[in-house]
């Protein structure tokens, strides 16, 4: 076959390769990865689930599930608010690291830890279908 | 308005609030009719001792039950008795059971005990009766015929077979959101105790029923429930005045089904949502009660306390003593034929902090 | 136009030109809300000036030598700093005392109740005790003051124009007033803390003052009582808490002496002479007002605001450095660590497990909170010279 030859005939299968779906355009996602995403969300929650019941997490076994099963009574949808226990306005993440040196006695996460995030995806999991009321006390 | 008038305003409203709750008998004397058949008694519950390690234990509980103890020997005129409501310890255990008793001996007065699951479940009550007796049992006192239940059992499958150790079982029971928990009953053996116990007195008689699941079906998923409400309800049917006094819910609840009034005791430890701030949730919250105040969680003692209780003519006043906050007073009322929250009944005079969401 | 008239002007005058200080009710001092001004008292340079000469009379008192300014001076930011309780008139050749450190009236205009233990509800109620309490002004009542307010030439001109009353028409009611307006003026703020957290002046703080800053809010657990806001800060909640001072040195003796105290049947004005005379009586807190469990031993969270300034520390004056304050909360509301802790202890209260270093960084930060005006004045910190 002729040098130029070659070159067209790979244009044209890269053209029907493009057009095929064989490389999705960057706009498009389909049903599986929406679900797929969701599960990788869920497996989270489930993390967050767990912790939210771990004696752990603080250095004197007491659990946030002790006083708040399910998650209820945390409110993330009310945050960034002003909180009394801080003095100033602060996101969920901070609240919950409040949790953890006052009632639970331990230590602080980073607000980006893997674990903190995991515990707002599960409470705000379970806290799903309200609606969102920032500042409110 | 002069400002010595405001003064003595200030200080006979400061007071007298605060005067109802520690100086039971003369004020409360006043509303009923016949002081001789009065009396008072004391209701501590669920102090939740949660051991650490060695001789630690988990010093916010701790100091609940402490300051309870102390408050109580305070009362003046004294109480008849004083009724400990369930789950003394966290996780049953022996240490826990011990310096929750070592704690409730500072007591000046008769007490007696109410199972609770997270006392039981362990050992299934035994160092528990050890301690403290009978887990289901009667007394008479001035005219009133007093019951206390064992209303934390459950299916026999869950308790005998499910679980591999005695501490999982414990475990499994006492997170209050697990799924893989079992909703609480009282049982046909003890109903059938109870039915033949009620059988020997008068329908007249004032009856109150000690309890720690609500005998009332509340909230399943956090087992603010009793599966046979109704057959043991049925039971206290025949009787004029009927009160259940419950604990394990941590928060202020009161109901009237039938001629029965149920009244929630405070926990010492700490304080539960309201279910009805689960949003995943349905759920069937009494629609008499007026929530007690959300609590500030920097004071470990907000939204916890004791309560005593005002047996005047049969019917049950219980006074919420909490700490820090304002005192709440549930009576019953004649005329409405069930308790009512005798400052925060109507919504008119809600206030903020009783707002539950 | 004779000399109090001038002393008025020249008053009115200072009033106005030291807002910052002086509580201009456009412009209250940075980090400071407006000044709550009663509706039934407004503030007039003439009153404030009124009130101003009232505080300093001695006359209102039995011995002629004791007047408000006495335990709330003001070259010591209005309290009587280094006493720890604060000193009456003198009988048999010896000072009286009572059984609390007298509080600074600077901000006291933000309080919702005044006093340790809250049995006044305003500045204006105030004023009435102090003149006829046996250990303070020592007056049989207040009959006295209303003679001298009343014929006193001085004092008869500036009533009328203040209040338009003369002769009986004047009573305690116009004079608490008139010291009330005065005291309102009393509030500062704009300290090295103001400046740095609402001035936005980075460098305003000390690096110990910013890392006890942090302590404060976080691991030192203060800021829920002695409250910090978004926008302003008054280092108060207004409200009482038992920390285990004074109270812990008569535990057993609780039940008795409560007992003791309802079976008494002390209310009203008598409250005020028993709890300075008895100091029994006195730990009792505001369980002597209310007679409410919650009360044992509690007081009112006092506003930090200058609090280095105002030694001696806590309702008896019983911590003599702010040191010593933090060590005591470090402890969990005991003086010396492992100490028996009170059955009636305030929730808020526990051990906090602060290092050394931290204790110092959070008296630091306490430093940072005195105004300008005061800062010249000796300062009780304890901390070792560096």
């Amino acid at each position: 076959m002729s040098k130029k030859l070659l070159v067209v005939a790979c244009g044209i299968i890269a053209a029907v390769v493009m057009v095929s779906g064989l490389g999705l355009r960057a706009d498009e996602f389909t049903k599986d990865d929406v679900d797929r995403y969701q599960d990788e969300f869920m497996s989270v929650v489930e993390k967050g689930r767990k912790l939210w019941g771990s004696g752990d997490l603080g250095t004197n076994g007491v659990a946030c599930g002790q006083c708040h099963p399910n998650a209820a009574n945390t409110h993330p949808e009310t945050y960034p608010k002003f909180q009394k226990q801080l003095g100033r306005v602060i996101v969920f993440g901070e609240m919950m690291n409040w949790c953890l040196q006052q009632p639970l006695e331990g230590q602080p996460l980073a607000l980006d830890d893997p674990d903190l995030i995991a515990m707002e995806a599960y409470a705000r999991w379970e806290r799903r279908g309200v609606a969102l009321a920032p500042g409110k006390h | 308005m002069t400002d010595s008038a405001s003064r003595r305003d200030f200080l006979k409203g400061a007071g007298a609030a605060a005067a109802a709750s520690t100086l039971p008998l003369s004020m409360v004397k006043l509303a009923f009719a016949d002081p001789a058949q009065d009396f008072t008694f004391a209701y501590i519950s669920d102090s939740h001792i949660q051991h650490i390690k060695g001789n630690e234990f988990v010093r916010n509980w701790d100091r609940g039950l402490i300051r309870a103890v102390a408050e109580t020997n305070l009362l003046r005129p004294k109480p008849d008795f004083v009724m400990f409501g369930g789950d003394l310890a966290q996780l049953g255990t022996k240490a826990e059971l011990d310096h929750g008793a070592e704690m409730l001996s500072k007591l000046n007065y008769e007490t007696h005990m109410v199972m609770g699951e997270h006392d039981y479940y362990l050992d299934l009550g035994e160092y528990w009766s050890r301690l403290f007796g009978d887990q289901h049992y009667s007394f008479d006192h001035k005219g009133v015929h007093f019951v206390v239940l064992n209303s934390i059992l459950t299916f026999d499958e869950w308790t005998h077979e499910r679980w591999p150790t005695p501490e999982q079982r414990m475990l499994e029971m006492a997170a209050l959101d697990n799924p893989n928990g079992s909703p609480f009953m009282v049982g046909e053996k003890q109903r059938e105790w109870l039915r033949q116990d009620l059988e020997k007195v008068d329908k007249k008689t004032p009856l109150v029923v000690f309890s720690h699941s609500p005998i009332q079906k509340i909230y399943k998923g956090w087992n603010f429930w009793t599966d046979d409400a109704e057959e043991v309800q049925a039971l206290l049917k025949p009787f004029d005045k009927a009160t259940v006094i419950y604990g394990h819910v941590h928060q202020i609840q009161y109901n009237q089904i039938g001629n029965i009034a149920f009244h929630a005791v405070m926990a010492t430890a700490w304080p539960w949502p309201y279910p009805e701030s689960y949003a995943q949730a349905e759920q069937h919250m009494p629609v008499l009660t007026v929530p007690m105040n959300r609590a500030d969680p920097f004071f470990e003692r907000d939204a916890t306390g004791w309560q005593f209780i005002d047996v005047a003519t049969g019917r049950v006043a219980m006074d919420y003593n909490l700490y820090n906050n304002t005192n709440r007073r549930v009576a019953f009322d004649a005329t409405k034929g069930h308790p009512v929250d005798t400052a925060y009944q109507a919504e008119a005079d809600r206030i903020p902090p009783q707002d539950h969401y | 136009m004779n000399g109090f008239r001038i002393a008025l002007l020249l008053t009115a005058g200072l009033t106005l030109a030291a807002g910052a200080m002086a509580g201009d009710a456009d412009a209250p001092p940075l980090g400071l809300p407006p000044v709550p001004i009663p509706e039934a008292n407004p503030q007039t340079p003439e009153k404030i000036a009124l009130g101003d000469k009232l505080f300093d009379d001695k006359r209102f008192s039995s011995t002629g030598e004791v007047a408000c300014a006495t335990c709330h001076d003001p070259k010591k930011a209005f309290t009587d700093s280094p006493l720890q309780v604060s000193e009456g008139i003198e009988k048999d050749g010896k000072k009286l005392t009572g059984t609390r450190n007298a509080p600074t009236v600077v901000n006291a205009a933000y309080m919702t109740t005044q006093f340790w233990d809250g049995r006044s509800p305003s500045l204006e109620d105030q004023a009435l005790h102090p003149p006829v309490n046996p250990v303070e002004m020592g007056l049989p009542s207040h009959e006295p003051i209303l003679e001298i307010v009343r014929t006193d030439p001085e004092y008869v001109e500036a009533f009328k124009a203040v209040f338009g009353k003369t002769g009986d028409q004047i009573t305690m009611d116009e004079v608490t007033k008139a010291i009330g307006a005065f005291e309102r003026t009393k509030v500062s703020g704009d300290s090295p803390f103001d400046r740095y957290f609402y001035g936005g002046e980075k460098d305003a703080l000390t690096d110990a003052q910013r890392r006890g800053f942090d302590l404060y809010v976080n691991k030192g657990r203060c800021v829920s009582c002695h409250v910090i806001e978004q926008t302003q800060a008054i280092f108060t909640d207004g409200r009482f808490h038992n920390v285990g001072v004074g109270i812990n040195d008569i535990q057993d003796e609780i039940p008795t002496l409560a007992g003791e105290y309802i079976d008494a049947g002390i209310t009203g004005e008598d409250v005020d002479i028993e709890v300075l005379g008895d100091k029994r009586s006195s730990e009792l807190g505001r369980f002597a007002v209310t007679t409410s469990f919650d009360g044992l031993g509690a007081f009112k969270t006092p506003t930090l605001r200058n609090v280095a300034v105002t030694a001696p520390y806590m309702h008896d004056g019983s911590k003599k450095t702010l040191r010593d304050v933090v060590v005591h909360y470090n402890n969990g509301g005991v003086t010396n660590e492992g100490d028996p802790v009170n059955d009636f202890l305030s929730g808020g209260i526990r051990p906090l497990d602060l290092t050394e270093d931290e204790i110092d960084d959070l008296v630091a930060f306490m430093d940072a909170l005195t105004s300008p005006e005061f800062a010249g004045l000796p300062k009780s910190l304890g901390l070792e010279e560096k």
